[in-house]
Formats: C-alpha cells, sequence, structure tokens
C-alpha cells in the first residue's frame, strides 16, 4: 500500500490559512481542530500529506505571525525559541554553540543544509518522531514546551511532552508558541553522537550527553537522553542520580550504561536491528560518558 | 476545491502574477505556469535535492515550498545565473570542470555551488561536501562537481 502511496504527485486539497496574529490563529485551531494542521516548515507536514499519511482540510501556514518568530537569550532565564525560527537559524547562531552546545550539534546533523533552512525545531517536536535529533538534545537541558490554545497557555515539560510514535499531550486545540531552553548548568559540556549510515538520514541512535562538574561529586551533573531506541525519545533520569554518588567514575560509567540499556527497547528496521542499535548504545554511552568526565 | 490564490513572486530578476492551488508547490509554478524546466521533480519529498532553487537568498527544495507560500518571495533558478551569452563562474566551472555527468541534476548542483561561492567563499572541502548532502547525483560524479565548485571559488576571486 506504502509503495501506491509514494507515487501521488499532486498533493491532496486543503484550504489554505495564512493568519497574521496569534489571536487569529488560535481562533482558527479552536474552530478546526484536528481537521487543521500547523504548517511551519512544511518538511514533515508536506511529506505526509504526499505519502498520504496525513490528509488534513486545512493547512494553517503560520509564518505570518511575526510574535512566533522569536529566537532570545536571556542570560539567568535561558533560551526562548518560537515556532518559527528554523534549524539553520539554530544552527548559525554563536550564542547557542557556545551555550548549548549539545542542542546547536544535533541541530546541525538533521538533514541537510536546504532542509533545515525550512525545517524549525518547534515541527522536530511537535512531529515527534522518535528519531527527532532535537529531542534528546533538548531533553538534556530540560526544555519547556508553551501550549497555547483559546483557553490560555500552560506550560509541558518536555520529558512529559511525548506518549508514542508520533503522538504528543497536545490536544486538539493548542499549539506550540515556545520552546524555552533554560541556563544550563554552570560550565556544562557536551554533545550529541549520530549514529548514520550517511550524513542526511535519520539516526540509527541518537545519543545526547551534557555533563558539569566532573570531579565534584556534589555539584556534579550528567544527563543521558536517546532518540532511535523506544517509541518515544528517551530521558533517563536515574542517571543523574547515580552520579551524585562519591564513587570511582569507571564504577558509575558501568553502572550508568546498565541503567541505560534497562530503560531502551529499540526496534529493528530497515536502518539496523534491535541488536545494533543496543551495541551502539552500550558503546557510545560509554564512549560519551568516559570522553566528557575525562576518564581514561 | 476551485479555490485559488494570487501570488506575486520575483522569478530570476522578473516581477511574476499568478494564480495558484493551495496544494500545488513552487516546484509545480516554476514548471507548469513559468516553463523553467530546469528545476527538475524528482522524489517530491525532499530527498533528492533536484527541485533546489534559491529563494529569498536561501537554498530551498522547491518540492516542499507550497505555491501560496512563495508569494512575496525572490527565485533563482539556474536560468537566472547567466547573462546572454556569458556563464556564470559557476557554469563556465561546471563546464571546464565536467561537472556533470547525465546532466540531469546539474542545475540543482549549479545552484547548490553557487549558493556556497556567494555564501562560503573560504568553505574548507569538509564544508564543500556537507552542502552537497542536499542534493543526489546518481551517476555519482561527486569529485568533478566538488573540484569544479573549488575552481569557481577561485575564478571568483581573480575577478
Amino acid at each position: 500500500m506504502r509503495t501506491v502511496l509514494a507515487f501521488r504527485t499532486i498533493l491532496p486539497t486543503f484550504t489554505y490559512h495564512r493568519p497574521s496574529s496569534l489571536a487569529e490563529l488560535l481562533e482558527l485551531k479552536a474552530k478546526l481542530g484536528k481537521d487543521a494542521a500547523i504548517l511551519a516548515g512544511g518538511t514533515d507536514l508536506l511529506v505526509d500529506m504526499k505519502m498520504g499519511v496525513k490528509r488534513p482540510s486545512h493547512v494553517i501556514d503560520i509564518k505570518g505571525i511575526k510574535e512566533l518568530h522569536v529566537l532570545e537569550y536571556k542570560e539567568g532565564s535561558g533560551l526562548i525559541i518560537g515556532p518559527t525560527a528554523t534549524l539553520r537559524e539554530l544552527e548559525t547562531n554563536s550564542l547557542l554553540k557556545e551555550k548549548y552546545p549539545v542542542l546547536w550539534d544535533a541541530v546541525r546533523k538533521i538533514a541537510d543544509v536546504a532542509l533545515r533552512e525550512r525545517a524549525t525545531l518547534a515541527g522536530n517536536i511537535a512531529n515527534a518522531s522518535p528519531a527527532a535529533d532535537s529531542a534528546p538534545a533538548l531533553l538534556v537541558y530540560d526544555a519547556k514546551v508553551e501550549l497555547t490554545s483559546i483557553n490560555g497557555s500552560r506550560l509541558v515539560p518536555l520529558r512529559e511532552f511525548f506518549t508514542g510514535v508520533k503522538k504528543t499531550v497536545m490536544k486538539e486545540n493548542e499549539v506550540i508558541t515556545k520552546i524555552i531552553v533554560p541556563e544550563p548548568p554552570a560550565g556544562a559540556k557536551g554533545e550529541y553522537f549520530k549514529a548514520v549510515r550517511s550524513a542526511e538520514d535519520l539516526a540509527l541512535v541518537g545519543i545526547a550527553a551534557l555533563v558539569a562538574n566532573p570531579n565534584n561529586p556534589a555539584e556534579r551533573v550528567v544527563r543521558l537522553a536517546y532518540a532511535s531506541v523506544a517509541p518515544t525519545p528517551v530521558y533517563v533520569k536515574e542517571v543523574e542520580e547515580l552520579f551524585k554518588k562519591d564513587e570511582p567514575l569507571n564504577k558509575l560509567i558501568k553502572e550508568a550504561v546498565n541503567i541505560v540499556l534497562s530503560k531502551v527497547s529499540p526496534i529493528s528496521d530497515v536502518r539496523a536491528t534491535r541488536e545494533y542499535r543496543l551495541h551502539l548504545v552500550k558503546y557510545v554511552t560509554a564512549y560519551l560518558l568516559r570522553k566528557l568526565l575525562g576518564v581514561k | 476545491m476551485a479555490e485559488t490564490i494570487t501570488i506575486r513572486l520575483k522569478v530570476n530578476g522578473i516581477e511574476r502574477e499568478v494564480a495558484v492551488k493551495p496544494n500545488e508547490r513552487l516546484l509545480d509554478v516554476l514548471r507548469e505556469k513559468f516553463y523553467i524546466n530546469s528545476v527538475k521533480a524528482g522524489c517530491l519529498r525532499g530527498e533528492c535535492g533536484i527541485c533546489t532553487v534559491i529563494m529569498n537568498g536561501k537554498l530551498v527544495k522547491s518540492c516542499l515550498v507550497l505555491a501560496p507560500e512563495a508569494d512575496g518571495a525572490e527565485i533563482l533558478t539556474v536560468e537566472g545565473l547567466s547573462k546572454p551569452g556569458k556563464p556564470s563562474v559557476v557554469q563556465r566551472a561546471f563546464i571546464e570542470k565536467f561537472g556533470f555527468q547525465c546532466g540531469f541534476c546539474t542545475p540543482a548542483f549549479v545552484m547548490a555551488a553557487h549558493w556556497i561561492v556567494e555564501n562560503m567563499p573560504d568553505a574548507p572541502e569538509e564544508k564543500i561536501k556537507e552542502i552537497l548532502n542536499s542534493v543526489i547525483c546518481r551517476c555519482t560524479g561527486y569529485k568533478q562537481i566538488i573540484e569544479a565548485i573549488k575552481y569557481a571559488i577561485e575564478l571568483k576571486k581573480q575577478a
């Protein structure tokens, strides 16, 4: 069935809306609910529509809403990313590279430059793919998602946002209006390791690791999050607790790897087998922890 | 749905106004309304990059832009690069370095190359390769394409 659908060259018909204010958008979304798809970059939506996975009768383009195009950092409170900020805008932001290296590293590894010119961070999150590269990075920074409807706004921790493959806690009348990335722990460094066959492909396994104060157990922060290892992106909260212990780092790394392995449940698909994914999780987690904690 | 939307855009320096259906893509408008056939339809899902154009100075895949989204945009395709009888530095470099085989992907690679030459003239080979990830050449003649881009950067610096 999928093969037949892949030959659809004309997109299904829909009504196009381009609101110019947030109030107008919320009203539309309240009225149209799940019949209306939000169009920001379109790099997931238009593909899903071409493939017949989605067939919305209304498409709401939010790029005309100036107040949603935000990318700003405030010392102490962190980074605010609006839903129309593109991945390319994030990738080329020197402050992001310096302050949020894990997020920057993940963003620049998504797809290719032409897609990143259109694709947005909010879209990557809203699409809720288990392979979303930005998700593990946002999880280690404990990002929050602001969801807004005609009835008001609520702030949802990203760690509670995903509920399944392409499923989230978002209600039919809600839209993402902000992603808030708090100030990282002082001195935090880290990276996003994306295991791929070729650069522009989806991750076989994606691992975000953030480490601060490796040599001081009381102040030490170690956070790990994963893509493509379960129905949703996975944040392994037990690891952060574990590394508060005043024990040899080598021992803690071994324990951390075992905890992680017990929290992931990868599948076998066209990209990799379950066994290979588990192998990657095991060795790359240990490699990243040793590297970031400065352990030989 | 018979509903149409009128959009205005500047294509290769010429102001155009055209009625489109919401579900038409920028790619469809360029090919079917303006007969710009250098922009090819390949996978239509943003993977092959054969429909690449420069939109408002950015490298984009025109199969993933709805026609109404392109309202007010400035579009550049290979037709807009050369002056009559005079190829651009990138076009000259592709000819001299044989940066093409069957030619099907060439317009897309020329646009990616043009973007690199204009925006990152100091790009090392690794960076050039990273940008070129967005377009696929099935003849796999990437080496000559990369040579051509490096040569085009040189030509531009000499000029």
